[in-house]
Formats: structure tokens, C-alpha cells, sequence
């Protein structure tokens, strides 16, 4: 069985299923995140009082590929708070959550926190620094809901959450300030929100992330298109999805590399061990910054 | 020529590549597809299409070049077919439909694999409807190979092919290893199927092997003409597909290009019913002279 379609534990000791009682009684709320980093998230608001499972955490899967197992579905029909992206990029969530869901299941939609400008091709909502701190009080606040009495504890793990973001978007704007308007290539639209919210210009055309992001071929313009922006030296850097590379991604790979063009990659779930959200964005934003300040790649967190 | 040719088409770097592999590709499945049409072979084209299409998805799993998975489950599939040629005709259908299921199901598990755990997104669209645009040059040591080997079985046994083809008891009386020229036969067709895949993918690989040759052989009768002329279809739908492919850019979706499989198959649609016109035309024009002879 790939490994993508086995739950892993976030919380340490977690039992799979069931209610599992803590130290100081009571249960523990059962909580399921779509991806590895909204697990994150769940699991550093509820600390001891949620056991957290993500459905996608294996980070060489690609989520939009991903395929709802049996054992998800079980772990879903007893989950009390999920957690799920939305806007298409977890689709499967919504299918399962309407087929074995409880009553009473609360269900948090990034998508409908962030309420992102309609017709955006890109989904990667947690690459927006704002998106998790809305997340996290969201989260709080259902938890609240299902253990009222520690609905302070709850708060205050989302308080310190929050707070925890602040290098993070003290990265983002110092690179903002660093290198403004940096023109930069992708191959994916997966770090764009990032990108924009550091002041970096997306020179890759829309439609050609949007091909590669579906498997669908790029035109023959787009592709040529992008090979200018890295042979020409328009662009600082390249991001690729780390992920998700095929034919289309290794040819502007080669392509940059010819061309000394740094590369970085990216990633769409949190990739583990060793990261949490935080962590895992302020590497992204440092390996941008490497790229572009002293042209040093990253092509592994 | 901008109304045909979009603005970048000739400095393009995937068209340019795109235009030397269709037309090495065209240019192998011409003279295999008469070949196949004279032959009454084209379903064991299908049948290729069909297992290439677990080759081409095996490749992608395994990572490696999808012609050389194409190419390695045609082989198998060829001597597969010619392990049954000796079996009675009833059995040898029911035998075919049972693999060539299992083959397309093996795909699925292959492309099901591909998906989740190599992150090949795109792996069954790619497979199952081509994308010349993609295929790299570094694929073409292997379509040579595989071209060169086709068209050289089909040079080496051409009379023997043509005669056993027409009357497969006249060419064992006259002496024609009919059963060893068959299989070489095969072995063309699988290494042409394979390439066509490459080019516009599983599904649609006997079209652009089996068209060409199908509209050539409606009005040109003899076999090494039809085969030029078939050439000639083949590398003109191929060169008009992507020319096509390239100018969509600029269609509705803009910005998105529509598939050049799509372009080519219904070139080659279009030149099998200008065909069926056509002959259709000789054939009155051939009463008509009758009668009035007559």
C-alpha cells in the first residue's frame, strides 16, 4: 500500500480511533486535517486535548491526485472537527464528509476564511501568511464549542500561534523591502500567494502554471515563453513544485540550470519530519532570499 | 502566411522537435499501415494500442522514457499474439478480449500508482492521448531505433509480405516461411504502434497507422505507391496538426492550445473521407465508361 494513503499520527501516542481519555480526565476531541499542514495547525491549537490525523501528509503524493481510501473515510465518520482547504483542491473532503460524516461534525473551509478574489486558478491558500491565523481562531473557536470548559486553554494555544507568525511575515517584508518587484519564474502556481505577498512578480504565464498544475500539456508558446525567461536572465529564480515534476518541470530545470538561473523548490504539504507550518514557511521565504541575494538553489527543505 | 503559421512557429523549440519525431513516425507508419490494410491486420493494431497504453503507463511509474515502455509491451504483445496464431480462430477472440482487458486494467493500476505515489499528474492523459510537444529529443535514439527496425523488417520480407498477404496458400506453395514473415510482420507493426503512440498516444495510436494507409488504399492501387502516397498523409496530417495545435493557442480557451492528437486524427479523417469521395467518383466514372461501351 503507498504511503499516501496511510494516516499518519500528528499527535505523538494518538490512537487511531475511538475516544481516548487524558490524563485529567475527559476525551480528547477526534480532529482530522486534508492536509499535513492543517493537521499542523489543529494539533498546535488543541495540544493535549485533540488527536489529530492528516489524510495527505506523504509529501511526494500530489494532493490533487489524491484518491480517498476506505480507512480515510472510517477515520472521517468519527472525526469531530475537520479541517480541509477547499476551492477544488481537496474535493474528495467534501464527497467523503457528505457520505459517512456525523451530525455536529464542524467543518473549517480555509477558502471561506480567506474568501480569495473569485476566478483565481490558484488554491495554495496557505501560502498566504494571512490564512493560518484565521484558520487557528477558527479552530479554536469549534473547539471551544466541543470542550467548553477549555475554551481558554484553546484561545491561548491560538494566541500563541499567531503571535509565532510574526517572523514569518517579518521574512516576508523584509524581502519585500530587500528585493521589491523581483521578477521570479514557476512552474506551478503552488508558492504564488507567498511570492505576491513578498513583492515578487510571477513573469510565468497563468495558463501555463495552470497546465502544469492540471498534467495537461502546456502550449508550445507558454513553453517557449518560459525558456526566454530563463535563458534571457528575466527572471531571479525559478520555484518548482518539488512534488510534482514531469517531463514539462525537468526540461525548465535544465533549462535554468543552463542558464545559472538559482532554482527553489516548493512544497504542497508540510513536508516532515522536522517542520511545522511556521518553520516550514520561514525555509521557503530563507530559500528565496538565498536564491535571489546569492543565487544559491534549494532543492530539498 | 501568418493566417497559417502563428506568430513563433518556426523559432519554437517544441514545434521544431515535434515536427522531426511526427515525421519520423509518419513516415515508419505509412508503409506498416498498407501493410496492415492489405494484411486485414489493422485490429491487431488496435490490440497494440491497447497494450502499449500498460507500456507507456508501466514507463511512467518506473520513470523512465515512455517509447521504451511502448516499445517493450508491443514486443510482448507481438509474441504474445503469434503464441496464439496457432490456436483456433474462436479461441484466439475470447483469448484476445481477456488480455487486452487485463492489459488496459493493468494501465489503470499503473497510472492509479503513477499518480499517487511518483506525483506523474498528468501521466494518463499524456499516455492514453499523446503530447508530442513534451516527447524530448533525447527520445530519439530510440525512435530511430524502432522506426529503422520496423521499416527494415518490412524492406527485408516485402515480397514474400505482399504475396502471403494476398493468398497465404499460394506463398506456402511457392515456398514463403509464411508463418516466419508474419511475425516480422508483427514485429513492424508493434514497433510502429509504439511510435505512434508516442506521438499521439495509446488510444489513437492505430489512427495515424491505420488512416493514412486506409485513405491512400481507396484510390491507389498498388502497394509501393500507396505507400508513398500514405507517407504523404500521414506527414502532412501530422505537420497540419501541429501547425493547428500551435495557431489554437489563440482559441477559445485562449492562452490554453487544444491537443494536437485531436488535430492530427482529424486530418486523417479528413483525408480517408476526401477518399471515400474520391473513389467513390472512379467507381461511377468506371460504370459510366462501361455502359457506354457497352
Amino acid at each position: 500500500m503507498p504511503a499516501a494513503l496511510t494516516l499518519l499520527a500528528a499527535a505523538t501516542g494518538a490512537s487511531a480511533c475511538g475516544t481516548t481519555t487524558v490524563p485529567g480526565g475527559g476525551a480528547q476531541v477526534q480532529a482530522v486535517g486534508a492536509e499535513s499542514q492543517y493537521a499542523d495547525v489543529i494539533s498546535q491549537v488543541g495540544g493535549r486535548y485533540v488527536n489529530v490525523t492528516s489524510v495527505m501528509s506523504n509529501p511526494n503524493t500530489d494532493p490533487h491526485e489524491f484518491e480517498a481510501s476506505a480507512k480515510v473515510a472510517s477515520r472521517l465518520s468519527e472525526a469531530q472537527l475537520v479541517v480541509q482547504n477547499g476551492l477544488g483542491y481537496d474535493g474528495f473532503m467534501d464527497k467523503l464528509e457528505n457520505a459517512v460524516s456525523p451530525r455536529g461534525q464542524y467543518v473549517v473551509v480555509a477558502a471561506q476564511l480567506v474568501r480569495p478574489r473569485p476566478g483565481t486558478f490558484d488554491p495554495h491558500l496557505w501560502y498566504q501568511p494571512g490564512t493560518m491565523a484565521l484558520v487557528a481562531r477558527a479552530v479554536a473557536r469549534d473547539l471551544a464549542r466541543l470542550q467548553p470548559a477549555h475554551r481558554a486553554y484553546f484561545a491561548a494555544r491560538a494566541d500563541a500561534f499567531v503571535s509565532s507568525l510574526a517572523p514569518l511575515h517579518q521574512a516576508v517584508s523584509a524581502f519585500a523591502a530587500g528585493h521589491p518587484g523581483t521578477p521570479v519564474a514557476v512552474t506551478e502556481p503552488v508558492a504564488d500567494f507567498l511570492l505576491q505577498s513578498a513583492g515578487a512578480r510571477v513573469l510565468t504565464p497563468a495558463s501555463l502554471q495552470t497546465a502544469v498544475m492540471n498534467g495537461t500539456d502546456p502550449s508550445p508558446q507558454d513553453v517557449a515563453f518560459q525558456d526566454r525567461l530563463l535563458s534571457r536572465h528575466l527572471v531571479r529564480a525559478l520555484l518548482y513544485n518539488e512534488q510534482v515534476t514531469d517531463a514539462v518541470t525537468s526540461h525548465f530545470l535544465a533549462v535554468a540550470r543552463a542558464a545559472r538561473i538559482p532554482v527553489v523548490a516548493v512544497y504542497e504539504t508540510m513536508p516532515q519530519p522536522g517542520y511545522n507550518y511556521q518553520s516550514w514557511m520561514l525555509a521557503e521565504v530563507h530559500a528565496l532570499s538565498r536564491a535571489v541575494a546569492s543565487g544559491i538553489s534549494t532543492t530539498r527543505l | 502566411m501568418s493566417w497559417l503559421f502563428a506568430p513563433g512557429f518556426f523559432s519554437n523549440g517544441p514545434v521544431q522537435a515535434a515536427l522531426v519525431t511526427g515525421t519520423m513516425v509518419a513516415l515508419v507508419c505509412a508503409p506498416v499501415g498498407v501493410l496492415a490494410v492489405l494484411r486485414r491486420q489493422s485490429f491487431a493494431g488496435h490490440a497494440f494500442a491497447d497494450i502499449t497504453s500498460t507500456g507507456g503507463s508501466a514507463a511512467v511509474l518506473l520513470g523512465i522514457s515512455p517509447v521504451v515502455g511502448f516499445a517493450a509491451a508491443a514486443a510482448t504483445g507481438a509474441a504474445s499474439m503469434e503464441a496464439l496464431s496457432a490456436r483456433r480462430e474462436r479461441d484466439r477472440d475470447l483469448v484476445t478480449g481477456a488480455v487486452l482487458g487485463a492489459a488496459l486494467g493493468l494501465s489503470a493500476l499503473f497510472l492509479y500508482l503513477s499518480a499517487t505515489t511518483r506525483n506523474a499528474s498528468g501521466a494518463a492523459v499524456t499516455v492514453l492521448f499523446g503530447s508530442i510537444f513534451s516527447v524530448s529529443t533525447s527520445s530519439w535514439p530510440w525512435v530511430v531505433a524502432l522506426g529503422g527496425l520496423a521499416v527494415g523488417l518490412v524492406a527485408l520480407a516485402y515480397r514474400p509480405l505482399l504475396l502471403s498477404s494476398v493468398s497465404p496458400e499460394l506463398a506456402a506453395a511457392r515456398g514463403v516461411p509464411v508463418r516466419l514473415v508474419g511475425l516480422a510482420y508483427l514485429g513492424a507493426l508493434a514497433a510502429a504502434v509504439s511510435l505512434s503512440a508516442l506521438t499521439v498516444g495509446a488510444v489513437l495510436s492505430t489512427a495515424l497507422v491505420v488512416g493514412p494507409a486506409a485513405a491512400t488504399l481507396g484510390v491507389v492501387r498498388r502497394p509501393g505507391r500507396a505507400m508513398a502516397w500514405a507517407g504523404l498523409v500521414a506527414m502532412l496530417s501530422v505537420w497540419g496538426g501541429i501547425v493547428l495545435s500551435y495557431d489554437s493557442f489563440n482559441w477559445p480557451p485562449r492562452g490554453q492550445g487544444w491537443p494536437v492528437s485531436f488535430f492530427v486524427v482529424a486530418l486523417v479523417l479528413l483525408a480517408y473521407g476526401a477518399s471515400r469521395v474520391a473513389s467513390g467518383h472512379m467507381h461511377a466514372r468506371g460504370r459510366a465508361s462501361q455502359q457506354s461501351e457497352g
